[in-house]
Parts: C-alpha cells; structure tokens; sequence
C-alpha cells in the first residue's frame, strides 16, 4: 500500500438534538462536543449506549448534519459537506458489504466511484486483498465468507481508497469472542503501520484501551474526559467514568494533610497519598477510587478485617467479594498460591496497596 | 447566535436537495401524483357539492331504495372480507405451516386469480353452480339461483382472497420459528402455539388483508353487474347512472358515498400496518418451522385446502373448455370460432390496443413505484408520508370513481388565464375520442396509478429489510445518491421490482372499472369487449377474450423475468453480513 494520506479532524463545540416525532422534546444526542484529532492519532468514542458515540462518528462522516457547531479537516470546513465528498472511509458494525456483488468488486467499488483507471484499480485491490490476507477469494461473495473474512474485506475496501479518515462504528460487535480479539490485534498493527487518522466507536472498554492513542469517554452526549488509555484507567475525572472504564470500588476517606496537590487521606485504617486536581481541605470527606487489584487480602488481625462472600478462581487471577461494614468490595490478587486463597465465609485483614489510590472531590 | 442556526436548518434542508437529479425527481412524481390522482378525485367532490348535487344526497340518503343499496355494499364488503381472509389464512398456513403434498400446485393455484379477467370466474362459476349449472342442475338435478348475495360473495372471494394469501403467507414466514420453539420448549402444545403465538402475532396481517379485501369488494364492478342479479350495490348504480342515464352528478353523489366507508376503512388498515413493523421481524430465521403431521389436524386442512384449489382449477377448466365449444353445456361440439372472432375480427384491435397501452404503463408504473419508495422509505423531506398517503389513493379509492373524476377534469382541456400569455392549456383534453392518441393517454395513467401503489408497498418492503448502512458505504466510498441507487439499491431490490412490473401489467390487462367511463371507439379494450359479449350472452367468444388475455400476461411474465431477472446474486441475503 503507498504513503497514506492522513489528516487533521477538528471538532468543535459540536451539537446534535433530534426533535422527536410529533412532540416538542428535544433530545441532545451530542451536546457541545469539541475534539482535536492529530494526523494519524488512533481515537476512540467509548460510552454506554446512548451516549451520543455514534452520532458524533455519523456527523463526522456526514451521514448526520450538525445542529450547530464546526468541523474542520486539515483548516476545511466540513460540517455541512456531502458524505461522499469528505475523503473518509467508514468500517461498519454490519459490514454493509454489498452481497451483490464479489469480494473483488467490494474492494474496487470506491476506486471505480473514483475513476481510477482499470490497471490501477486492480493493483490496488490486489495489494488491499494481500494486505488483509483474502487473497484467493476475490471471486466469492459476501455469504460465502466467514464473519471474520467479512470484515477484513469491510476493511480491505475502506482501506483502498486511501482515506484521509478511517471511521470504525463497533467494527468488532459482530465476532465472536476469540475472533474479536484477534481482529482487534491485526487492526492495531495495521493503524501503527499505516498510521492513518482513525476514529473508533465501541462500547468495549478493553478494545478502547488497547487499540486507542486517546480515550474519549462520552456521558450522555458529552465528552466526560479524554485521555490516553493510562489517564482514564489511573486518573479518571469522575465516578462515571472511574465506574464505566474497567471495575472500581468507591470508599469515604478523610483529608490528613494538603501539600499543594500532593493530599494525603485516611482510609481502611491507613494512610495513602495521591496527586489530585481539586483543592480539598483538611477534614474534608472525598472518595477514593480503588482498582480491584489496588486491594490485597491478608492474614493480618492487625489490619482492618472484612468477610470474604465469594472467592473466585480464575487461573491468573483470584477474585474476591467481600463485605466490609455494609459496602461490598471487588477485589482482584493477581497469580494467587493455592494455599493463600481465602475460603468463602472466612475473614480476612484488608490491605492497600501503595500508589495506587485515587481521589475525586465527590 | 439564534440566527446562525436558522441558516443552518436551511443548510440542512437545502442538502436534500443538492442532489438536482433527486430534486427533480422529486418534483415530477408530485405533480404526476398530484395531476393523476389528486386532481380527479378532489373534482369528483366538489361535484357532489354542487347544488344539484346536495339535493341528491338528501334524496339518496332518505329512500329505502338507496338505503338498502348501500347496506348491500356494506353487507357483501363484509362477508367477502372475513370469507378472503380466512381463505387466504388457511392456504398460507397449510403452506407455510402443515406437512402436507401438492404445496407446490396449492401455491400455485393460489396465485392464479391475480390474472383473472374480470368477468371469467362471475361466468365460470355462473355455469357451474347457476340454475342450469353444470354440477348443480347436471349432476344433483336442482335449479339453484346463484345469483345474489351468496353469489356474488362467491365469485369476489374467489377473485380477491390472494392479497390475504400473499401477505399472511410472507409474515408466517418471516415468524421467527425460535418463537414456536421457546414456547414449545416451556410445554405448550401446537394448538395452545396456534392461539397464543401465531395468531395474535399475525393480528395486523389478518386486519390489513380483511380491510384490503373489503376495499376491493365494495369497489368491484365486474362480479356484480354478471352476478348480482336483483342484489344491487353502489357500484353497479355509478355504472348505471353513467352509461344508462349519463348523470354524472347523480355518479359522483353515489360515489362520495363509496368513497366514505372505503376512505375509513383504508386509514384503518394503513395503523394496522404500521402496527405489523412492530410486530415484525428478526432478519434471520434461527431455523426451519416445525411443521404440523399430526393426523387429524393434517388431513382435514388439506382436504379443505386441496378443494379450495379443484375448485379453481374447475373454473379455469371451465373458462378455457367454454371457449373451445360452441355453446359450453349446450352443444359441446369442439370449434375454433370463439378463438377466430378474437383473433382475425373484432377482437384483434383490443388484442393490440390493449396489450400496447399495458405495456406503455408498465415500466412507468414500476419505475415509478421504485422511485417514490426510495425517497419515501430514505429520504427525509416535508410531506414525505403525504406522497405515500396520495400514491395509495390510487388503489384505495375505488376504479369507477377514478374514472368519473378522469371524466370530470380531463374531457375538456385544462386552461389557465395567465396576465401576459393570456390563456394558456396547462394539460389538454385527454379522454374521448377526439383528444390525444384518441383518449389513451388517460386510459395509460389510469393504469400507472392504479398500478404503482403495489409496486411502492413491494419497493418499500424490500427497502426496509435492506440495512441502510449498505448504501451508506456506497456513498461514505464517494458515489452520490444517483450512483448508489443505480449501482446497489436497484439491483438489491431487483426481485421487488420485477414484481411491480408484473403487477402492474397483469392488472392493467385485466382493469375495468376504472377505465368503463374511458375507452372510446379508439381504444378498444379487451375487458370491455369481455364486457359486451357476457352481456349479449356470447360466453364462448368472452372466455376466449379470457384465454388469449391469460396467455398475453403469461408472455409478459415470461419476458419480464427474462429482462429484468427475478434472481439477483443477492437472492434473499440483503443484510450486509452473513
């Protein structure tokens, strides 16, 4: 495949409501979203469905117009642009393969739109079909393939036309687990290696982590907080997104100490230290977001004690429920000994584990 | 701040239109829509408006006679309805449902009354049954009066109840066969499935099919005016009115009060319809429908459906016998001369006419049909449900009163004063003999409009089962809405297409309301002819008007799939997966 073009996507303070039939509600799908997507930059919409992740990739793409606002590619102005003027391509959740016609035709389908001449397109479709491993199957049709070679040719065909764009809509959601994973390591190797600007939409918080340069984790048509995959699991902004990304456990602790951002706090009978964005004051009450493996369970009477509801064991990992007061907590000890898991019913000493707690004002 | 979003609602709305093909499109199916069935319906109206007019209402709607008219139309409505829809139920289930041999015959004969001339099965059955019936006098020996209401609900049933069969057929198809199995599973029996499963998901199909048929009936003109007999309804009044006492008045007054209780009963179906996509419909069945085989409930079905299917197997017998003798029942001797009268006399220039304006309609009806489903079904635009609404008044509202109301606005050139051009004839005088091609460009958009309804609602079905995000890749690859409904919704919706065309032609060969008032000593219509020789009792020479008419729609079936294919590659898979 030649030098990918790649371009610069601006979105800003972009807004979608939708009057629904009939009534005058209006519902704000996508309510003041501002993004600046770098050249070549892998950017994920995560959230709960609902949350306007889809509307803000169907505005890009420009299958839906904005209610107000800009977007810009490369210093254009693009918001109201036909979808087939814009220079992106879009991978869909169905594929949206055209089972009329054959693998082959799939894939030149955008080139011919194009006019590229006969003996480019071929070139290209060849290179696209080597590049997604489909070769020897330019022949079949749609309903012949397997799931996943359905979507390698849905992106062999986005691919080709050399976007400046690449728009994925839950590309994903259509395989089966093992699959999925697979095809979400080709698609990370395939984004680095073209590094092409691409804007993911999932509701899959490990297909955000591992693929994305940058998180967008979007609440009810706005954006919560953006942020590299490590920002949004360690630092989260909110209990919303602390409680969407991964698993959290929300505990009470009390202010001790504040050294400019530095706060220290008190909390399962201890202390712990975290860098924090809000001004608290000593004696304050905030909530500490604890990871399931930022908790470890010890034989220790000296340490706060909790009893152990369920224990589960899943190989690399030991999961624990436990009951601490009336609060239930996850816990997670990762490579656990056979002769250190607690029994159901049992009790055991709580411990943190340091550096790894995190504050939020509320 | 607040203007800044009104010009882009404008931008917005503008971007509908950017596309000048589309727009244009757009424009000539509404005024086509708006000349072509609009115009005549609205002048029928006001017709009946008139003062003239106000007094015949009082008149009709206070005498006895009238009063009993209208309770016929209402009575024989109701009983052809609820007899259509269960026969069509107890095909399409026996079909879809029952292990049962012969499907493939039943299926056929099933479909086989959508190419019935008017007039051929009201005669057939009138020979058979009628009081020197071949079966009823010949074989059991009484002279039994067909005609009336018993009749007439015969022949319309018989003529009408495929809609039923075609549309509940394809929703027992489309029930997800997990449903009878989960119910199954949790221990209900087949009969308990059938009341608490199939039928109350089959609600809409059985309500759309029962007012569907019942719109057919009050409109039917052919079966009563052979079958009737003393049994009169509204239809055969208009028809009277206007070839016996030419009143167009008094027609257009009987015709408001048809159009009323067809008009409701139309808005009623088009809920129930909206309700079905409710119901309706995962894409993929999870497996094949378990089929009934036990014995008592196997057998009696089919014996009940198998005789349903001799029956129109008798008729088309009958129908193509009567036209091989000289005088069916009477002198039974073989003779060629129905077929030559049609063929070397009278008949020949009804044979060209006719299947020449069908085939003009044609493609117009289909490719319209296409097209204002494709911007119903994916364009958003003002009045979008309003086309859809006005596109379904051509086969809601009855053929005779599309005729009057052709009458009414088209028999005189259509001129409007302008200030500089002075007059200027907007649509010229298009019925009679003396106007354009001796009045068929009337007769050819009566049948588009009376044709184009069908091929909208197939359009419309087959673009609702077609994910959207296929076309939606057409364009995000850069193909603009042209090309895409050229290069991917067209030849996804092929099968819908093709029977659109086949519709439209079968049922402008076969048309005769709606055209009675429109044929001039120019345009010969076979269903006319058909008409004149029942009349004069010359049933040799109709049934073989019948026969080479059946033969002709059976050519065009035969060409049509040849060119336009029923088969595309996509066959039933048009979602975009597997």
């Amino acid at each position: 495949m030649s030098e990918t073009r790649t371009g610069r996507l601006v979105l800003d303070n972009v807004c979608k409501f939708f009057t629904q039939r009939g009534g005058q509600a209006e519902v704000r799908a996508v309510d003041g979203v501002s993004l600046d997507i770098q050249e070549g930059e892998f950017l994920t919409l995560l959230g709960p469905s609902g949350c306007g992740k889809t509307t803000t990739l169907r505005l890009i793409s420009g299958f839906e117009m904005p209610t107000s606002g800009m977007i810009r590619l490369d210093d254009n102005d693009i918001s109201f642009r036909p979808p087939n003027k814009r220079d992106m391509a879009m991978v869909f959740q169905s594929y949206a393969l055209f089972p009329h016609m054959t693998v082959f035709n799939n894939v030149a389908y955008g080139l011919r739109v194009h006019h590229v001449s006969r003996a480019e397109t071929h070139e290209r479709v060849e290179n696209a079909l080597d590049l997604m491993s489909l070769t020897g199957l330019a022949g079949r049709r749609p309903n012949e393939l397997s799931g996943g070679q359905q979507q390698r040719v849905a992106l062999a065909r986005a691919l080709v036309v050399e976007p400046r764009v690449l728009l994925f809509d839950e590309p994903l959601s259509n395989l089966d687990a093992k699959l999925r994973v697979q095809m979400r390591s080709e698609i990370h190797k395939l984004q680095r290696r073209l590094n092409i600007t691409s804007v993911y939409v999932t509701h899959d918080q490990v297909e955000a982590m591992s693929l994305s340069d940058r998180i967008v984790v979007m609440n009810q048509g706005r954006v919560e907080q953006i942020g590299s995959p490590v920002e949004i699991y360690r630092r989260p902004v909110s209990r919303f997104v602390a409680d969407f990304i991964g698993r959290a456990n929300f505990l009470e602790a009390t202010v001790l100490s504040v050294e400019g951002e530095r706060v220290t706090v008190r909390l399962l009978g201890q202390t712990a230290t975290a860098n924090v964005n809000f001004k608290p004051q000593v004696g304050d009450t905030v909530i500490a977001v604890l990871r399931p493996e930022a908790l470890v369970l010890r034989a220790d009477a000296t340490l706060e004690q909790c009893m152990v509801d369920q224990a589960m064991y899943l190989g690399s990992a030991v999961e624990y429920i436990v009951s601490l007061g009336d609060q239930r907590l996850v816990i997670m000890e990762t490579d656990p000994r056979e002769e250190n898991v607690f029994a159901e019913g049992s009790t055991a000493g709580i411990s943190l584990i340091p550096d790894s707690v995190h504050l939020l004002a509320e | 701040m607040r203007r800044l979003t009104r010009i882009r609602q404008i931008a917005e709305f503008w971007r509908i239109f950017q596309d000048p093909v589309l727009f244009i499109g757009l424009v000539l199916v509404v005024i086509f829509i708006a000349v072509a069935v609009l115009a005549p319906i609205y002048k029928m109206v006001e017709e009946s408006r008139t003062e003239k007019g106000q007094e015949l209402f009082d008149r009709y709607l206070t005498s006895p006679v009238y009063q009993t008219i209208i309770e016929n139309t209402m009575r024989m409505g109701l009983i052809t309805a609820a007899l259509g829809t269960a026969l069509g139920f107890l095909l399409a289930y026996v079909q879809v449902k029952v292990a049962v041999p012969f499907k493939r015959f039943m299926h056929i004969m099933a479909l086989v009354p959508i190419i019935s001339p008017p007039f051929a099965v009201a005669t057939a059955v009138l020979l058979l049954f009628g009081r020197n019936g071949m079966i009823t006098r010949g074989w059991f020996g009484v002279r039994y009066d067909i005609y009336g209401l018993d009749g007439l609900s015969l022949v319309i049933t018989l003529s009408y109840f495929t809609v039923a069969y075609l549309n509940l057929k394809g929703m027992m198809l489309a029930l997800d066969p997990a449903l009878d199995e989960a119910a199954t599973n949790l221990g209900a029996s087949k009969w308990h499935i059938f009341r608490t499963i199939t039928v109350p998901m089959l609600i809409p199909g059985i309500a759309g099919s029962f007012l569907l048929i019942f719109v057919e009936a009050v409109a039917d003109l052919g079966n009563p005016l052979v079958m009737g007999g003393n049994y009169e309804v509204l239809a055969t009044r208009i028809y009277v009115s206007i070839v016996g006492l030419y009143n167009t008045t008094a027609a257009a007054v009987l015709s408001v009060i048809l159009l009323v209780p067809t008009l409701v009963v139309f808005m009623i179906q088009r809920y129930w319809v909206s309700r079905a996509s409710v119901v309706s419909i995962t894409g993929k069945p999870s497996g094949t429908p378990q089929q009934i085989t036990h014995p008592l409930v196997r057998w009696p079905l089919f014996a009940l459906a198998m005789s349903v299917c001799l029956l129109i197997v008798l008729i088309y017998g009958v129908i193509i016998a009567g036209s091989l003798v000289k005088v069916i029942n009477v002198n039974n001797e073989f003779t060629l001369d129905h077929f030559d009268f049609v063929i070397n006399g009278y008949g020949a220039a009804a044979m060209e006419d006719t299947t020449k304006l069908a085939a003009i309609a044609t493609p117009i009806a289909g490719i319209l049909g296409m097209l204002i489903a494709f911007l119903v079904a994916r364009k958003k635009f003002l009045g979008r449900s309003a086309l859809d609404f006005a596109t379904m008044l051509g086969i809601a509202v009855p053929g005779t009163i599309i005729g009057i109301g052709y009458l009414l606005v088209f028999n005189r050139p259509n001129v409007i004063d302008l200030p500089l051009l002075g007059n200027v004839t907007l649509i010229p005088k298009l019925t009679g003999g003396r106007a354009i091609g001796g009045g068929s460009i009337a007769i050819i958009m009566v049948y588009v409009i009376r044709s184009v309804p069908a091929a909208l609602r197939t359009g419309v079905a087959a673009l609702s089962q077609l994910d959207p995000a296929i076309e939606e890749a057409s364009v995000s690859l850069g193909a603009g809405n042209v090309g895409t409904f050229w290069r991917v919704t067209l030849p996804l919706i092929r099968p819908a297409f093709f029977s659109g065309l086949v519709y439209a032609f079968a049922r402008s060969m076969t048309t005769i309301s709606a055209i009675i008032f429109l044929t001039t000593p120019r345009t010969r219509i076979m269903t006319q002819q058909i008409l004149n020789e029942v009349e004069n009792g010359r049933y040799g020479n109709a049934f073989a008007y019948c026969v080479i008419l059946i033969l002709i729609v059976l050519t065009a079936i035969v060409i049509l799939s040849a060119a336009v294919g029923t088969s595309s590659g996509a066959e039933r898979t048009v979602e975009g997966g597997a």
